[in-house]
């Protein structure tokens, strides 16, 4: 991970200080053995975070002779991506990965843009009876109906079985509100004064200063709705009951773990051979890692970008309205 | 500076705010589906035809308009034609009823713009009142003209409702528009930025109050006898009936108390652990190289961001039947062949110890951050004095991270009963289902799985009070220990 000018020079300075105190005070036997203690707990632990990943990668891109014969334990085996191409091959998985995706983009999209502009709004002293109205949207992050009536709630809407249900429901986020609100009162008020000044509206104010002003916020929610959305799996679970067509990957690879609807892949294909052959291969355990991996991998390329959040996406669960 | 409103202004502005809530309710019963006038057949033939579309929705397709109706088409039961005409009535009352909406937003504004607002909201009462009248004598042409042998249908009360609403609206925007004096002819369509920002946020604040607050006028089916795909009327109103049995019926108390035991124990058990990640920042923090500190935390952090799905199928990697654990036995030559997901055996701590492993690593982050915080200082006059490695961690890290630690401490008490559904619901099997069954699953289970929608409502109910109640008990904690809410 690139290192900011900052960063760099607090680890020249760490590293001064280091040295100037290694002269000053030897390492006692007991420092070591706590050393050697601490450094190899800390290493068991980490790998026992990345070997999983690793495992299952590299059994998705080993011969499947190789896996069934249980040859691949450390490192693949026959390099292929046969397990890739095959679940190409099944509707079922191509068509979650489609919903995902789009439920993703389209939702973490409309999110930001609606909190961005939510954010703005609620700092505008002169709205009517604005702290009202900030309180109702925050209000709502301390009390949850249920889960059923909110799915009745849903189904009373008729958003039941339709992927819109995957999108609305999230673009007011309280949290995130209370987050870009926060950023935003932090920007110095003269640009925006100078812009009313020049006959701006609100709605150009926001687009024009605002909104390239909170960026870094804005990317914060960004990826963090992003995540999210691509982990949702209870709400494809309650709300799609009837339409497998809309299941996210999650849903799809929680029954496929579950070896309950292989049969749905079958019917999908019209001639019963193939519908056999689709059967069949969905039960290896192999093409079950492979469709993990496919869910696992976009999080991971994201991943490195998500890290310079953290500080920020970390007052996600500390904040106060 | 106010202008001076004229005696018959200041008795429009009396007006406009029965009519601006006539508006803002019309707008909002179009999305309830017991008040939907359209939907007056009952069944037909031998089928039970489905009445849960909003008149909303039925202005929008069509096809839920006409849902389970299409037997009835074909075999001549009913005349398609009267039912394009009704559909065409149902979208003139919807849309005079946004237009009456959006006329009402526009009374916000100024003289100008009251007028054009005033025309369009007299346009919208007239097509309202013309759609409901419209839907009412379909009814009765339907009556006439469908095989009444095949078809059973019912007075659709609810159109009672919108033409009542369609007068008032009428009447009221017609007072208003002879009321409000003409606009100067050089004046612009303006409102007042207070009003303009307000109508801004309102879209927002509807969507905030459709998704946030109108499940909660759901929990009034935990006083019905409500079976999935029916209707609820005062015909199978039971008061409390659900909540005696839920507590009087032995069969439901018992799954109650095990459901109980389960919540309180894992969420005991992570209260129990809760030191975890603040322990885990401490000794991080005591490992002087940099690049090796900054590995451990952006590797350890990684599976707090995989669905629990994906955890499951880690788990299902490394510990299935022909998973990473037992073929590393067998190339070793042992018979292993155990299923460690399966069995019902310490389910409670290997939930404990899957949730630390996912989340150890993203939970120690704002202790780190808080260990950066600290006066480096503070360390320096301790060496000094001759403090070792373990006093200066137990007398100068330690108190400056419990502030923090006992902030996360009381949100994760008044989070006692909330422990989530995902993971438990992913480890379920066939074995363990009773040991894993926490609160949230529960509810999930009885009324997704069962179909049981009024007895899982009443749980959900009683969670999401105890749950508020409690959030306030640890506001007040937390006022008293730090003197700041932390709510």
């Amino acid at each position: 991970m690139a290192m900011t000018k900052q960063e760099k020079l607090d680890a020249k300075a760490e590293k001064a200080y280091e040295k100037k105190h290694r002269r000053k005070y030897k390492l006692t036997t007991g420092d070591i053995i706590f050393n050697i203690l601490n450094y190899g707990f800390f290493g068991i632990f980490t790998i026992s975070c990345i070997f999983p990943f690793y495992y299952i990668f590299i059994n998705t891109i080993s011969s499947r002779s190789a896996v069934t014969r249980g040859e691949v334990l450390f490192y693949p085996i026959g390099v292929t991506l046969k397990n890739y191409l095959d679940i190409l091959k099944v509707d079922d998985v191509f068509r979650a990965f489609g919903v995902s995706i789009t439920r993703t983009i389209v939702g973490t999209a409309l999110m930001v843009l609606a909190t961005g502009f939510i954010g703005y709004l609620v700092t505008k002293e002169e709205m009517w009876h604005r702290k009202l109205w900030y309180r109702f949207l925050i209000i709502t992050m301390y009390f949850n109906a249920g889960i059923i009536p909110w799915y009745m709630n849903m189904n009373m809407l008729g958003l039941t079985d339709h992927f819109i249900a995957y999108i609305i429901p999230g673009i007011v986020a309280p949290y995130n509100i209370i987050l870009v609100k926060t950023y935003i009162e932090s920007i110095p008020g003269e640009l925006e004064e100078s812009a009313f000044m020049d006959g701006a509206g609100y709605l150009t104010v926001f687009w024009k200063i605002v909104w390239p002003l909170s960026r870094p916020i804005l990317a914060t929610i960004a990826i963090f709705g992003a995540v999210g959305h691509w982990n949702s799996f209870t709400d494809s679970l309650i709300l799609m009951q009837n339409t497998p067509k809309l299941y996210t990957l999650q849903h799809l690879l929680y029954n496929y773990l579950n070896q309950a609807t292989n049969i749905g892949a079958a019917m999908n294909s019209g001639d019963s051979a193939a519908a056999a052959a689709a059967a069949e291969m969905l039960n290896n355990k192999v093409i079950k890692y492979t469709v993990a991996m496919t869910s696992i991998i976009p999080i991971l390329l994201v991943y490195p970008f998500m890290q310079r959040y953290f500080e920020k996406g970390i007052m996600l669960g500390a904040v106060k309205g | 500076m106010k202008e001076e409103l004229s005696p018959r202004e200041q008795t429009a502005n009396k007006l406009y705010i029965p009519l601006r809530i006539l508006m803002v309710l019309s707008a909002v019963l179009l999305f309830f589906p017991a008040i939907n006038p359209a939907l007056m057949i009952t069944s037909a033939g031998q089928a039970k035809v489905s009445g849960t579309a909003s008149l909303f929705t039925c202005a929008v397709s069509y096809g839920s308009l006409t849902d389970g109706l299409n037997r009835a088409f074909r075999v001549g039961w009913i005349s398609q034609g009267l039912f394009v005409m009704l559909y065409i009535a149902c979208v003139l009352l919807v849309l005079g009823i946004a237009a009456a909406a959006a006329a009402g937003c526009m009374s916000a504004g100024n003289r100008k713009l009251k007028n054009l607002g005033n025309f369009i909201a007299v346009a919208g009462g007239a097509a309202q009142l013309v759609g409901s009248v419209l839907i009412l004598v379909f009814y009765f042409l339907m009556i006439d003209s469908a095989d009444m042998s095949k078809i059973t249908m019912r007075f659709p009360n609810a159109v009672w409702i919108y033409i009542v609403i369609g007068v008032a609206v009428l009447l009221l925007s017609i007072a208003v528009m002879i009321l409000v004096p003409k606009a100067d002819k050089g004046e612009h369509f303006a409102i007042e930025s207070k009003y303009k920002l307000f109508l801004m946020i309102m879209p927002f604040l509807v969507l905030c109050f459709a998704f946030s607050y109108l499940p909660l006028f759901s929990w009034r089916y935990a006083f019905f006898d409500y079976t999935a795909g029916g209707e609820i009327s005062w015909d199978n109103f039971v008061g409390l009936k659900w909540f005696k049995i839920l507590f009087q019926n032995e069969a439901y108390t018992k799954r109650l108390l095990t459901v109980m035991k389960n919540t309180l124990a894992m969420s005991g058990l992570g209260l129990l652990t809760s030191w975890l990640p603040m322990v885990f920042a401490i000794f991080l923090a005591e490992m002087k190289s940099t690049k090796y500190r900054r590995f451990v935390q952006t590797f350890t952090t990684i599976p707090n961001f995989i669905s629990w799905v994906l955890i499951y199928a880690i788990a299902f990697a490394m510990f299935n039947t022909d998973g990473f654990i037992n073929t590393l036995l067998q190339s070793f030559g042992v018979n292993a062949t155990d299923n460690y997901l399966g069995g019902n055996s310490h389910m409670w701590l290997k939930m404990l110890a899957w949730g630390t492993w996912k989340g150890v690593g993203w939970s120690a982050i704002i202790y780190i951050s808080g260990i950066a915080g600290i006066d480096q200082q503070l360390y320096e006059a301790a060496t000094v004095d001759g403090a070792g490695r373990f006093q200066r961690m137990l007398h100068i890290t330690l108190p400056g991270l419990l502030p923090t630690y006992t902030v996360m401490l009381i949100m994760s008490i008044a989070g006692i009963l909330s422990n989530g559904m995902d993971q438990y619901l992913v480890f379920t099997n066939a074995q363990n289902k009773y040991s894993l069954e926490v609160l949230d699953l529960y509810v999930y289970n009885l009324g997704i799985g069962n179909g049981d929608i009024p007895l899982s409502t009443v749980v959900g109910m009683m969670k999401s009070i105890i749950a508020v109640v409690l959030l306030f008990v640890a506001n007040r904690v937390a006022k008293s220990v730090r003197g700041e809410n932390i709510v």
